[in-house]
């Protein structure tokens, strides 16, 4: 047991202490996650309101898939993207393996079906006079699209928290695709890993920490946003 | 005459059930044109056709447009009014502000109209969606439309489950829209009364068709054959309708409301055993603006008859008995 408080009172030594390690790799997990977060959300929202708005031959088995992807192994995903970034790979020429770019790419993966599935769900479960009342008001093209999201806005935040938590938290992408290399793509979960196998207890709660505040910060402010919209 | 809309042959499906089949019918412009029918007989898809939300199978919807934007041009309240989920003011403005007008004006209008459905602007323009009654939604949803002052106001049953006060404002709200903008406007309504009241000319559909451009009474089958060319109808309250003429078992009858008769029930019992005579209680009276005839609606059978009131008024005042009488040659017999 005094080995665990041992380790608490060292994690709290090193973040009030600014240790540059500690801080690194919450860098690296802040930037890469911004990243991916955006690229799904970008790519996820559009997608996954054409998956759940419109009827199209082979929906069914789009939103079978879409849904299947939900359950990836972060393992998988790290083998696919190495697999394409490894100077073997169709895109090695673009030197990006064992970069902040790769995990990025990776976490993307990962965040996109999660992001799509639930946006299809949320943009299906709208009422059904919503479109007749937009159109009936003169709404059409990227106007419909947006108010209707708009009206989803709810459903759409609980979409980005749910992929955010899953990016935050992934090992496996981090780890094969990013290399683990300190100062560098080292990100949290990584880190944790590395340093309770080397049995640095210290380092690995104070990153824990800094991950569960990562994760309490953002559901705060979503939560805020909900009451004020 | 200047016409909004012209329809020619059209024809609406949903699989292989027509919903709609109407030949020919004009809607002149600048006129409060009511819908009136039974439930399923077209009036949500045939506003749908004229908001140019929804193309018809066959046949052509022509609406005459004054810009390019016909669709700028036309606002069509559902009948159940859906409300964005963001505050009153919000909700009004949405409209202008996919038109492009500037805040102040938005502003202004959007106080305008609440003001026109009888809504206190400043009592009611930050409200939450969930913070309204359903009259007060229904009116909302009016003040979306009208502050757009569009020229073809499309309304969808607009006083189905709204109290008697909703159902003046929403009357106000019509004939304020017509006589300050011109706006052409096209309601359908269960209420005969109330659109006897607001409108100018009334289409009737019955199963997707116009059967007349008034309230014509139906009377539905099944018709049961006695003798020789006799038939009976018997109405759920258990009154018999005894009728000549009737072309088969399923036959519907159209009664024009001014070849209804109706006298008193206790000065009409040389009536009581003669064919096509029915009893009832007088539920309201109404004059049609158009052409200032006083129309009785009579509740008899458990079903809703307009009978023009000729004579004394006073007789057929809500309330009372009365025998409605037709004649069987006045008939005309849909199969």
């Amino acid at each position: 047991m005094n080995y665990i408080l041992e380790g608490l009172r060292q994690a709290v030594m090193l973040l009030v202490k600014w240790d540059p390690e500690t801080y690194a790799a919450i860098r690296a997990t802040l930037t890469v996650t911004s990243y991916s977060m955006c690229a799904s959300l970008l790519l996820g929202i559009p997608a996954g309101f054409a998956l759940g708005y419109f009827d199209f031959r082979g929906k069914r088995v789009l939103r079978t898939m879409v849904d299947t992807c939900l359950a990836f192994p972060t393992v998988l995903i790290g083998l696919l993207v190495y697999a394409f970034l490894s100077r073997r790979g169709p895109l090695g020429s673009l030197n990006l393996l064992f970069s902040l770019s790769a995990i990025a790419i990776g976490q993307t993966i990962l965040a996109l079906p999660i992001i799509m599935s639930l946006t299809a769900t949320a943009v299906e479960s709208l009422d059904r006079r919503l479109r007749l009342t937009l159109l009936s008001l003169g709404a059409r093209g990227h106007k419909l699209l947006f108010t209707t999201l708009w009206e989803a806005r709810h459903a759409l935040l609980i979409a980005a928290i749910t992929a955010y938590g899953r990016v935050l938290t992934e090992v496996g992408i981090s780890m094969m695709v990013g290399g683990n290399i300190k100062w560098h793509t080292r990100t949290i979960t990584t880190a944790i890993a590395l340093e309770t196998g080397k049995g640095n207890f210290g380092l690995g709660i104070a990153l824990g920490i800094v991950l569960m505040l990562i994760a309490l910060i953002v559901n705060l402010s979503v939560m805020s946003l909900r009451k004020k919209s | 005459m200047d016409l909004a809309y012209r329809l020619e042959g059209v024809r609406h499906c949903y699989g292989n059930k027509t919903v709609l089949c109407i030949d020919e019918q004009a809607i002149e412009l600048n006129r409060i044109v009511g819908i009136v029918g039974h439930n399923g007989s077209g009036k949500s898809t045939l506003l749908r056709l004229l908001a140019l939300l929804e193309h018809p199978t066959r046949g052509k919807v022509h609406y005459f447009a004054e810009s390019k934007e016909p669709m700028f041009e036309i606002a069509l309240l559902p009948q159940e009014p859906y409300l964005l989920r963001r505050s009153v003011f919000s909700n009004v403005s949405y409209g202008l502000e996919i038109r492009g007008c500037g805040k102040n004006e938005i502003r202004q209008r959007v106080y305008d109209a609440l003001s026109w459905v009888g809504l206190d602007p400043e009592g009611f323009a930050c409200r939450r969606w969930y913070a309204l009654s359903g009259g007060e939604a229904q009116r909302v949803a009016l003040a979306a439309r009208l502050v757009l002052r569009p020229r073809v106001l499309l309304l969808d049953e607009p006083t189905t489950s709204v109290d008697a006060e909703s159902g003046r404002k929403i009357r106000e709200a019509i004939l304020k829209a017509r006589n300050e903008w011109g706006t052409t406007v096209i309601v359908s309504s269960h209420d005969r009364q109330w659109l006897f009241d607001v409108c100018d000319t009334i289409i009737h559909l019955f199963r997707g068709r116009v059967v007349g451009s008034g309230v014509e009474n139906i009377v539905f089958g099944p018709w049961r054959k006695l003798e020789g060319d006799l038939w009976i109808k018997i109405f759920p309250d258990g009154q018999k309708f005894l009728c000549p003429g009737v072309p088969g078992c399923n036959a519907v009858g159209l009664i024009d409301p001014s070849d209804m008769h109706m006298f008193p029930e206790a000065t009409g019992s040389k009536y009581k055993r003669r064919a096509c005579c029915i009893h009832g209680t007088v539920s309201g009276l109404s004059m049609v603006r158009s052409t200032g005839d006083i129309i009785a609606t009579v509740y008899a059978g458990g079903e809703p008859f307009s009978a023009k009131v000729s004579g004394c008024v006073e007789q057929f005042t809500p309330g009372r008995r009365v025998i409605l009488l037709a004649y069987p040659d006045k008939i005309r017999w849909m199969s």
